[in-house]
């Protein structure tokens, strides 16, 4: 007993080195997993907590500041309004017309998702991950892994991010800014496609890349998700080109994409309730 | 004694709680946050010795790894290394001053950088170019801030400081 408390910073050391080797060593085993699920669910109430103090704050404060703002946006939404009234009247008419439409050329219907709102309840802690934590998981609203998540910018949808992990009442989102992501894009007029990720651990920049040679690329140009990878539906927004590059001695094409949201001010996303496409499912499990 | 337990278990909670907020994202300069947990480390290394800093390291760098996407232990190795190593020395040979502070929390935090990195490197993914983007912005803004919340910590372990006689 002499010797452990004597020795007890040696012991401890060894111990924790020899914890921290090993558990790295056998990552997502049934241990590790579960370690981090019981530690997850100690942090959780103290996040939401966190989160609701501050936010109760942030009300208060700005119960102080923003009256003159207030009666401003006040202004602009009503006038907003009546415009959505005109616009209203039109997209039935509009939309009346597509049925008809696609009636008489035999197409498929569009199929529609519901979604669920959600709050961002917490951030990564540290600069080498970059994952987001929101207020809604399995117990809530059934959110399951893989499910995209969209945010909205101007009424256009835009592509946040993917459902990596689901813990009881909360998940973990992917965003696409994130190194780790992979996501199947296109350009909106074009439709030539490429992969998107991240650019950098400190960027809110992507990069695009495996795009065809043979496309003219421009400054500005819109970058929508493709569908491919059966996890996005088609034809969400994404970002706009900044930059390309043509390196001749390379057979693709790459370009930097500046996301049309910033990922540091959002507060309220939406996971939108579709599954990964079974067969595509299967191939992966296959291929693991 | 058992009171600066609790209090360093509140600060380590409530450092990871704020850094883990959206909020603290508009502390980001050049694309980094600066970590308040490792910063609130490397005191209780330097205040409390070898074996209460490595203690405090681990299990705050469990917490850490938990609440962040990280596989277990790859945040806790570093913070833990580092909680020994900074203990070893401390406050008796290091004197507390502004100057000592900044450069020994640059110091330490480009240490927990490369170890950071090599552990990435070989457990998980990593590339050379961190070293630029996020090690040496991360130090830099480790080793700014450090001092005020030195000063902030030695007013609430006061007491606990002058049992250590410091």
């Amino acid at each position: 007993m002499d010797f452990i408390i004597k020795n007890k910073t040696i012991i401890a050391f060894i111990s924790f080195t020899l914890f921290c080797i090993i558990s790295l060593s056998v990552q997502s085993s049934l241990f590790t997993l579960s370690f981090e699920d019981a530690v997850g669910m100690f942090l959780m109430p103290f996040q939401k907590l966190y989160h609701n103090v501050q936010k109760g704050a942030n009300i208060f404060w700005a119960g102080f500041t923003e009256l003159g703002d207030l009666r401003e946006e006040l202004q602009r939404v009503r006038k907003k309004v009546q415009t959505y009234d005109n616009i209203n009247d039109e997209f039935i008419v509009l939309k009346k017309e597509n049925i008809r439409l696609r009636q008489i050329l035999n197409l498929q219907d569009r199929i529609s998702y519901d979604s669920f709102p959600a709050t961002i309840i917490s951030k990564d802690p540290d600069n080498w991950f970059r994952t987001i934590i929101i207020n809604r998981g399995d117990n809530s609203c059934g959110i399951r892994k893989n499910m995209p998540v969209i945010s909205f910018y101007e009424e256009e949808k835009i592509v946040f991010g993917k459902v990596i992990e689901v813990k009881g009442s909360v998940s973990r989102i992917l965003p696409i800014i994130s190194k780790d992501m992979k996501l199947g894009v296109m350009f909106q007029e074009s439709h030539i496609p490429g992969l998107l990720t991240g650019s950098s651990l400190n960027s809110d920049l992507c990069i695009m890349d495996f795009i065809s040679n043979s496309a003219k690329i421009c400054f500005g140009d819109i970058i929508v998700t493709s569908g491919m990878g059966g996890i996005f539906p088609p034809g969400i927004q994404v970002g706009t080109v900044v930059k390309f590059f043509v390196i001749e001695s390379k057979a693709f094409q790459r370009a930097i994409i500046k996301p049309i949201i910033d990922y540091s001010k959002i507060e309220e996303v939406f996971v939108i309730n579709k599954e990964i496409d079974k067969e595509l499912l299967e191939l992966f499990k296959k291929e693991e | 004694m058992v009171i600066t337990y609790i209090i360093t278990g509140a600060l380590i909670l409530l450092s990871l709680l704020i850094q883990g907020h959206s909020s603290f994202d508009v502390l980001r300069l050049a694309g980094v946050k600066p970590d308040i947990l490792f910063v609130s480390i490397v005191y209780f290394s330097y205040s409390f010795g070898s074996f209460y800093g490595g203690v405090t390291g681990f299990l705050s760098g469990l917490l850490h790894d938990a609440s962040s996407n990280s596989p277990l232990g790859l945040l806790a190795f570093p913070k833990m290394l580092l909680g020994f190593i900074i203990g070893m020395y401390g406050r008796s040979i290091l004197k507390e001053n502004i100057l000592t502070i900044t450069l020994l929390l640059f110091i330490a935090s480009l240490a927990k950088g490369f170890i950071t990195i090599l552990f990435c490197y070989i457990f998980h993914k990593a590339s050379l170019s961190d070293i630029i983007t996020l090690i040496l912005p991360e130090s830099f803004y480790n080793a700014l801030i450090a001092p005020p919340i030195f000063f902030l910590y030695d007013k609430i372990f006061k007491e606990a400081l002058s049992r250590e006689s410091y």
